[in-house]
């Protein structure tokens, strides 16, 4: 602490002051002498023998330390961040944004709220669950260096998934301010470039007014479809030391971008094929960023009576909707016009794809049909990361926020619907019910097989969970991957009844953004509900320690299958391939002797545990038991011994 | 959609093998299995990681089919063992014997397949 503050007074803000005083130290300090220091032999001397002002220098008494300050530039950037509406502050707290973390609890009294997580991987997922539900960002905040390190990969997630989250890194600009030790490891010079690849924008700020206003910008960029996570480095003093110019700071004022739409003739041209198209059909992913999107969409399907395919990377489309085909993607082969809003891998959707030996691959669509595109993700694209998929070959690529283009490509569309297609368009949506009601009949046949075994089947699982949550105002934000059932079975209609998936694939997502989902449902008193595979839930468990102690309360189901599934999959199928070992392919893909018991392990996080359930007879008692807790305020974590898929 | 093209491989040899006296040659090369020994080859050898231990279908990189009680006679799923389409990996004579699949192929016989979903209640919320 003296060498940290001996160095003080010759920091960049105060380096006028802090010369001046070593300059009337110099004057007034005798210097060392020889009989101080004991000289070396001339002869050994590497260096000159230091002058009265070095000397003076070193030998100088610590500057005199203010006891107390008054104001701190922690307490304006919380004034910052309030300004924007950010209700939540997510940490793993650390001393490079103490003063930020400070100023949050005392000047802002708790506004933003802190939300403590005990690593940054949570605390970011959950801002990224948060966002999808509320519909804003919420800001994390981690350490320089290596908590952003640990960040890093929720962050990808987000950038994958484009949604906006405000990542805030402590760091210590000034090497000269740096204690020895951690300090420096925990330090860089410009630490915004470890996620720079994968946000929209980051910056340093400089100073309390730069920091206002490039928040606010981080903000607006966030926010701005193609949404994704921002990043700003915070400097330790900027945070800490006292406001100088108060009388000079001013906050920004945010204005909100009006999202971009489609160029009008363009939509009146893909107005004109879809009109005029015998088999169109609409796939998406991720459409809906307001409640309004869902009804967009569906007013656009049902004024064609068409095919909807939905990918769920939001809730876009309700799951008993009668022209829903999620299930029955054959249609795809039939369409002679697609229109892919909001797509994020539209060459998979359009494609087989076979993991063999050799790679194939072949289209799925019929020769000749024609595609069109509406959305923004490839408005920003970056380099490195490959999360931008294969090229597709399209017919008409219209740029423009798919749910703010929806009501003008809907009108067009009418404009254009005589009585004669209203009634063609009408045979073509009362088929398409039919299969519809057809393929909601097979899901349910389909569930019945193995429906008293043990492992439990995942669709029992999913049946007896919907069951019991159905009347409950829920909200259903996480499933394990591939996890299908609820959208097979469940009535999703409501805009918070789902809530998509990681973006990109980084396991470790479903807890936390789940627990952020739950956290932003909560206000509305909502239900929430999720499912978690064993393998994410083992990544990030402490998040449940998070929902105990802000009492946020969630159903969540393991679906534990007791392995890294797909892995399992993968590497039965490698062994497969060689002709060889088939049987041994559980080695490191299985998390077994022992079992892990997630319900002791929430209990030990303070949140209720229910499990293992491995007998379906078993099941609905707990899901009951689990329930109530929720209703009561605090989260429940069921462990259903699944099989695997 | 891999789903699809891997049903509707199995609907050609199914609608090929019906054709005429194919079947009834394989018929009766079909090796006798055993169900018991079936299931324990289908726990071991990962058949249960993508279709179920009841062989109630799952998923790989895509939806993989429902087994319990294939409409499949033997030799069209022998067949598609050993060349399979899309995703599924080849199993050859090497980690499967035609004995080994035969009693695989008795215990997706034996299990019960689906059931009337009206019986079950919380299945028509």
């Amino acid at each position: 602490m003296p060498k940290r503050r001996q160095s003080s007074g010759s920091s960049r803000r105060n380096f006028l002051q802090g010369a001046g005083f070593a300059g009337a130290a110099a004057a007034i300090v005798p210097p060392a002498t020889a009989d101080a220091t004991p000289a070396a032999p001339q002869e050994r001397l590497k260096a000159a023998i230091p002058g009265p002002r070095q000397t003076a220098a070193e030998n100088m008494p610590p500057t005199k330390d203010p006891a107390n300050q008054t104001s701190s530039g922690g307490d304006f950037m919380v004034d910052v961040l309030n300004s924007l509406g950010i209700e939540y502050l997510a940490i793993n707290c650390a001393s490079s944004y103490r003063g930020l973390h400070e100023a949050a609890v005392n000047h802002g009294n708790n506004k933003p709220e802190i939300i403590t997580c005990v690593h940054e991987d949570i605390a970011v997922h959950m801002a990224q669950g948060f966002a999808k539900i509320e519909g804003k960002p919420i800001a994390m905040a981690c350490h320089g260096v290596v908590g952003l390190q640990h960040a890093a990969m929720a962050i990808y997630n987000a950038w994958c998934d484009r949604v906006p989250v405000i990542v805030i890194g402590g760091n210590i600009m000034e090497a000269d301010k740096r204690a020895p030790g951690a300090e420096w490891p925990h330090s860089g010079v410009d630490i915004g470039q470890l996620v720079r690849e994968f946000t929209k924008w980051d910056d340093q700020p400089a100073s309390l007014q730069h920091f206002a206003e490039s928040a606010v910008r981080a903000y607006k960029i966030a926010t701005t479809p193609p949404m994704g996570p921002v990043f700003l480095a915070l400097d330790a003093e900027l945070q800490e030391n006292p406001i100088a110019n108060a009388e000079s700071l001013r906050i920004p004022k945010f204005e909100p971008v009006a999202p971009p739409q489609g160029d009008s003739g363009a939509i009146a041209e893909a107005a004109k094929m879809l009109v005029e198209a015998q088999n169109p059909v609409i796939v998406c992913d991720r459409v809906a960023r307001t409640p309004a999107g869902m009804a967009r969409l569906v007013e656009l399907a049902e004024t064609l009576q068409c095919g909807v395919i939905d990918n769920a990377g939001r809730m876009n489309f309700p799951s008993r909707h009668p022209l829903n085909q999620s299930f029955r993607r054959g249609i795809i082969a039939q369409a002679d016009v697609i229109i892919a809003i909001e797509m994020n891998d539209l060459w998979g959707t359009l494609t087989h794809f076979s993991d063999r030996i050799v790679r194939q691959s072949r289209p799925a669509t019929k020769p000749g049909a024609n595609i069109i595109t509406l959305g923004v993700r490839d408005l920003y694209l970056k380099s490195n990361y490959q999360d931008f998929g294969r090229w597709q070959d399209v017919d008409l690529d219209i740029a423009g926020d798919g749910e703010a283009s929806l009501p003008a490509l809907t009108e067009a569309v009418k404009r254009l619907v005589d009585d004669g297609r209203k009634s063609a368009f009408g045979a073509r949506g009362e088929k398409l019910a039919k299969l519809h009601m057809a393929m909601v009949e097979q899901s349910k046949t389909d569930a019945t097989i193995g429906w008293d075994s043990s492992p439990i089947t995942t669709a029992r699982m999913c049946a007896e969970v919907y069951d019991q949550i159905k009347d409950e105002d829920w909200s259903l934000v996480g499933t394990a991957i591939r996890l299908t059932w609820p959208h097979r079975l469940w009535d999703l209609k409501k805009p918070y009844q789902w809530n998509g998936v990681s973006g990109g694939a980084g396991v470790g997502y479903n807890l936390p953004a789940s627990l952020g989902a739950a956290l932003a449902n909560k206000k509305h008193g909502r239900f929430t509900v999720a499912f978690g595979g064993d393998g994410d839930f083992m990544f990030n468990p402490g998040a449940l320690w998070t929902a105990a102690h802000h009492k946020i309360p969630i159903l969540y189901v393991v679906h534990n299958n007791r392995a890294y599934h797909q892995e399992y999959m993968y590497l039965t199928a490698m062994a497969a391939r060689h002709g060889r070992g088939v049987e041994r392919m559980d080695i490191g893909t299985t998390l077994k002797d022992p079992n892990i018991d997630y319900a002791t392990v929430a209990r030990g996080m303070g949140a209720h545990g229910e499990g293992p359930i491995t007998e379906p007879k078993d099941l609905a008692p707990a899901l009951a038991r689990a329930i109530a807790v929720v209703r009561s305020g605090e989260p429940a974590v069921v462990d259903v011994v699944t099989d695997p898929r | 959609m891999k789903t699809f093209a891997q049903i509707s491989v199995m609907a050609l040899a199914v609608a090929t093998l019906s054709a005429g006296a194919l079947v009834i040659a394989v018929a009766q090369d079909l090796p006798r299995g055993d169900a018991a020994n079936g299931r324990r080859i289908y726990l071991a050898v990962g058949c249960f990681t993508c279709h179920g231990r009841s062989g109630q279908g799952g998923a790989y990189n895509g939806p993989a089919p429902i087994l319990a009680r294939t409409a499949l006679p033997f030799v069209g799923f022998k067949a598609l063992i050993r060349d399979p389409s899309n995703d599924m990996p080849a199993y050859s004579d090497a980690v499967l014997s035609d004995q080994d699949i035969a009693d695989v192929y008795a215990f997706l016989e034996s299990l019960p397949g689906p059931r009337s979903p009206r019986d079950i209640s919380i299945l028509n919320n």
